[in-house]
């Protein structure tokens, strides 16, 4: 069933359902005008509750090497509460699920790619010896066959859910590789980060070409779920970057976050002008106007030291933030107040919201 | 309780052969009486000596019970106890021990000693239970599946080990966890390829140590070292091996449980001819190996850079070195003096300098960590690291040139580095230190070495335990050192005027740069990060082996290694896993 046609990338509103947060479709004009109303639509109680909160965390504060180590891993939050799920495994960076079977979830860890089938309760090690230290991972949402990540060596891409995989990084200066994402609206252009900066390749890694940030490293990559030629790019020391022209260059962003490391970024699915990036110093920062200004938002928090952060796509203004090793911080007005929400001592490399 | 344990161990510094000091060793563990016990380690040995089969089996059901944890370094006592059970062990326990290995999914690691033991421990545990499906086990695999992964990685190891050398070279006390696998695989792969390329490594990784150890101490460079032993030089895991195999010096207090696991298994006695290369010091030599930098996973195009090594060794001490540089990570120990004393336990017969790096861009080059964090999680196990008297670590900042026993380093610290100063180890064991006013420093190092430091540029002392650290603020310095045995010399004022009667021209700025004629007639010119000239000939890092010297011989990409001691001769052709 189509609802509302997006501009940028052809998607639906029904794929909210089966899809990541950052593929929630652009905006139509009646999500423009209505905000709220739209949020309605899109958001009715059944739906909300079907939203669940996935934290690839290590609960580390307080760990002594040697000592037996706290559940750490995979979490998931399902009814206000937190549950960890499958192996302890402190090493998970990334995870993301498979758009028709969302049930099943991949995991970007520390000993390869896994896949955690049936709410995570039955994994298999998708990788071998030859890759270690995964750093990132990203599923075609057209053809959830097709997996990527980023790894201490390079990128990876498999077409058959991780029974072959083909290193793509192989002709690259620089193998190491941070964040990856796919162009949801054309699946074959990706966008990468390394230790010197950005690239970007239209046939699916077989060519790469530098799309910004050149020297510097990067920490994260996001593409707008409002508009698809809208990109965002973290860095460790240079602040923001961002492309408005599909990835093909990325530009510097203000001061935000310059001489800190930025960690994360959200784009809040129910408001296209609301984004949120977090990193060590600024913590949690707020733009309402689509990434011109930004306005850190830490009041309540207890260390403006901040791994990952997230938008609640059931909960218009809801927002998850990572503090170092305090816990999980949850601000139901974007970030103007906050309060603790569970995963004590630790420290969440990365959210993602699970239909 | 603990008299019976020192009684034991008394009695084992006694034994006169291979096998009596394998028993005591293993005797340690398997008739422990003390307070507590050593868990699985005693386990293994009491099933190994088939002892209190009931005790095992309940020990390991507790055990386990309450949870696995250490990753690899649970997989190892398990393997073995698997391997020992041989009957002995109670239905249940095997059980809990099957049921453990598809609930527990240990971190393969971020080192080569983690990924050695994770893959030998899955690749036997996978022949153990060879039908196992992918249900049974924690990854999803089945045992074929597993094993298959665990056999290529394996062999990937010993090629790269015997083309490139070790990445994680020369540990006084990883070795051990480079020693134990290969037991393991040699006692109970089934494989004959692999039991007989199992056996070989053994041999070469013993080798590798035979000749850069004094009285048993594992002198030269070094990957990885705990601060603990890099001050004690007896105090870690190659004195239990180093007595093990030869009989030199003395084991520790209670023995390391890597040799407990390495004598469980294979109990390897090194060939005739490794004896005597470990023990015969009756002629200076100088020993050259070439090993490989850790993973540099940032900021270098090849990831296993090369690590050219120096050790020049007498019966009266040794001298070794690499060409310094960030090596490896937060442990490296690129050069020190190490002299005899009749009992090394307790002494702390060492001198070395150090810059005290402490880099964000070196724990990244090596780690996958974010740049927040990181020092502070490191200081969490490795206390020293971000501290600037510490003793312990490579830098970028520091070159090091080595002949004989003359060697140079030259430090060129950039401004704004944390740090900016280097640091001297001046033993509490060291004795009629003079501060010549020519600038030189000589020390009695033992009965039979002296010590000769030029530090380049003014310097504080402060004290360090019962030791002294000598502490140098300045950007671009150095040290040049001589060391000579006391018999060379009447006395130590006759070795000082020697010393001084030596050309010595140098600056420190732009760029540190020495020349300087060797106590044994070698000119050494040496600038900071140009290649060093020996008698206006550029040292020949190109053609640097494997291994070379008296005993040892293997080109780099050979995949063999030959042993020579007088008429003996013994190689190991990993191509076709031979022994001739």
């Amino acid at each position: 069933m189509t609802l509302c046609k997006s501009q940028g990338n052809g998607g639906t509103l029904r794929a909210l359902a089966t899809q990541q947060i950052q593929s929630i479709p652009q905006a139509c004009p009646l999500i423009s005008a209505l905000p709220f109303l739209t949020l309605l639509l899109l958001f009715p109680p059944h739906l909300q509750a079907q939203w669940t909160l996935a934290a690839c965390a290590a609960v580390s504060k307080d760990y002594v090497v040697g000592a037996k180590l706290p559940p750490s891993g995979l979490f998931l939050k399902t009814n206000e509460e937190w549950h960890h799920v499958g192996f302890n495994h402190p090493f998970i960076v990334a995870v993301d699920y498979d758009p028709t079977d969302p049930t099943t979830l991949y995991l970007a860890a520390g000993n390869g790619l896994f896949r955690a089938a049936n709410k995570a309760a039955n994994w298999t090690q998708l990788t071998g010896s030859d890759v270690t230290e995964l750093r990132d991972l990203a599923i075609d949402q057209t053809d959830p066959k097709t997996i990527y990540f980023a790894h201490s060596q390079g990128l990876r891409v498999t077409h058959d859910r991780g029974a072959t995989w083909t290193e793509l990084a192989t002709n690259l200066h620089r193998h190491y590789v941070e964040a990856i994402r796919i162009d949801r609206t054309q699946p074959k252009r990706l966008i990468i980060g390394g230790e010197e900066g950005l690239l970007r390749s239209e046939d699916s890694g077989k060519s790469w070409t530098l799309a910004g940030a050149s020297g510097w490293a990067i920490l994260r990559i996001e593409q707008s779920p409002h508009d698809a030629c809208y990109w965002l790019a973290t860095t460790q020391g240079a602040g923001l970057f961002a492309s408005h022209d599909c990835g093909k260059t990325f530009e510097n962003s203000g001061r935000i976050g310059v001489n800190r490391d930025l960690y994360s970024i959200s784009f809040d699915p129910t408001n296209p002008k609301r984004i949120a990036i977090a990193g060590w110093g600024p913590g949690v920062a707020i733009s309402e106007d689509g990434g011109q200004t930004w306005q850190e938002r830490n009041h309540g928090l207890p260390r403006p030291d901040v791994w990952s952060v997230i938008f609640d796509p059931g909960h218009p203004g809801r927002l998850y933030a990572s503090v170092q090793e305090e816990s999980l911080y949850v601000s139901d007005d974007a970030g103007v107040t906050w309060k603790p929400a569970g995963l004590d001592g630790s420290v969440a490399r990365s959210m993602r919201f699970i239909p | 309780m603990k008299l019976i344990l020192l009684i034991v161990i008394a009695s084992s510094v006694q034994a006169a052969t291979f096998q009596e000091r394998a028993d005591s060793m293993i005797d340690a563990y398997a008739h422990y009486t003390g307070k507590g016990d050593y868990g699985y380690a005693e386990i293994a040995a009491r099933l190994e000596r088939h002892e209190q089969p009931k005790w095992c089996s309940k020990k390991l059901e507790d055990l386990l019970a309450a949870g696995p944890t250490g990753d690899m370094f649970w997989m190892y006592p398990v393997t073995a106890i698997a391997y020992l059970d041989q009957g002995q062990l109670s239905p249940d326990a095997r059980q809990a021990l099957r049921s453990a290995w598809k609930t527990y999914m240990p971190y393969r690691g971020d080192t080569e000693n983690h990924f050695l033991m994770y893959y030998t421990c899955l690749y036997l545990m996978s022949q153990y239970w060879p039908d196992a499906g992918p249900e049974s086990w924690y990854n999803g695999k089945s045992s074929q599946a597993n094993m298959e992964e665990a056999r290529q990685w394996i062999e990937g190891w010993v090629k790269l080990t015997t083309t490139r050398g070790q990445g994680e070279y020369d540990s006084p006390h990883y070795m051990g966890v480079y020693l134990m696998p290969m037991s393991y695989l040699a006692a109970w792969a089934k494989n004959p390829a692999m039991k007989k390329r199992a056996e070989m490594m053994l041999e070469y990784l013993i080798a590798d140590y035979a000749p850069e150890n004094l009285d048993g101490l594992f002198v030269g460079a070094h990957a990885r070292i705990y601060e603990e032993q890099l001050l004690e030089r007896w105090n870690g895991v190659s004195s239990d091996f180093g007595w093990l195999w030869f009989g030199l010096g003395h084991p520790l207090k209670v023995p390391a449980n890597y040799v407990l696991f390495y004598l469980v298994a294979s109990a390897f006695e090194p060939p005739e001819i490794l004896k005597n290369i470990a023990t015969d010091r009756s002629h200076p030599y100088t020993h050259y190996e070439r090993k490989r930098t850790r993973n540099r996973w940032r900021f270098y195009d090849d990831p296993h850079g090369p690590v050219y090594k120096t050790t020049y060794v007498r019966q009266e001490y040794a001298v070794g070195s690499d060409q310094g540089g960030a090596l490896q990570a937060i442990q490296e120990h690129s050069w020190d003096v190490t002299w005899h004393v009749p009992d090394a336990r307790g002494v702390q017969n060492t001198f070395f300098f150090v810059h005290p790096l402490s880099s964000m861009k070196e724990l990244q080059t090596f780690f996958v960590f974010p740049p927040d964090g990181a020092i502070e999680g490191i200081i969490k196990s490795k206390k020293t690291y971000d501290s600037p008297d510490k003793l312990l670590g490579g830098s970028d900042y520091e070159k090091i040139v080595q002949d004989q026993d003359t060697l140079i380093t030259l430090y060129n610290i950039p401004p704004g580095t944390r740090f900016p100063n280097i640091n001297g180890f001046f033993s509490k064991d060291l004795s009629e230190l003079t501060e010549d006013p020519s600038g030189w420093i000589f020390m009695r190092a033992g009965d039979s070495t002296y010590i000769a430091s030029r530090p380049l540029q003014p310097y504080v002392w402060k004290p360090y335990g019962e030791s002294k650290r000598l502490f140098s603020p300045y950007l671009q310095n150095g040290v040049v050192v001589q060391v000579a045995a006391a018999s060379e010399f009447p006395n130590l004022d006759a070795f000082g005027k020697a010393i001084k009667a030596l050309p010595l021209d140098f600056e420190v700025s732009p760029t540190p740069k020495v020349k300087f004629r060797s106590l044994r007639g070698t000119l050494i010119e040496f600038t900071f990060g140009e290649t060093p000239v020996l008698n206006h000939r550029p040292l020949d890092y190109q053609h640097w082996p494997l291994f070379g010297g008296p005993f040892l011989h293997a080109d780099l990409d050979s995949e063999s290694l030959t042993m020579t001691y007088r008429n003996m001769k013994r190689t190991l052709d990993f191509k076709t896993l031979t022994i001739r």
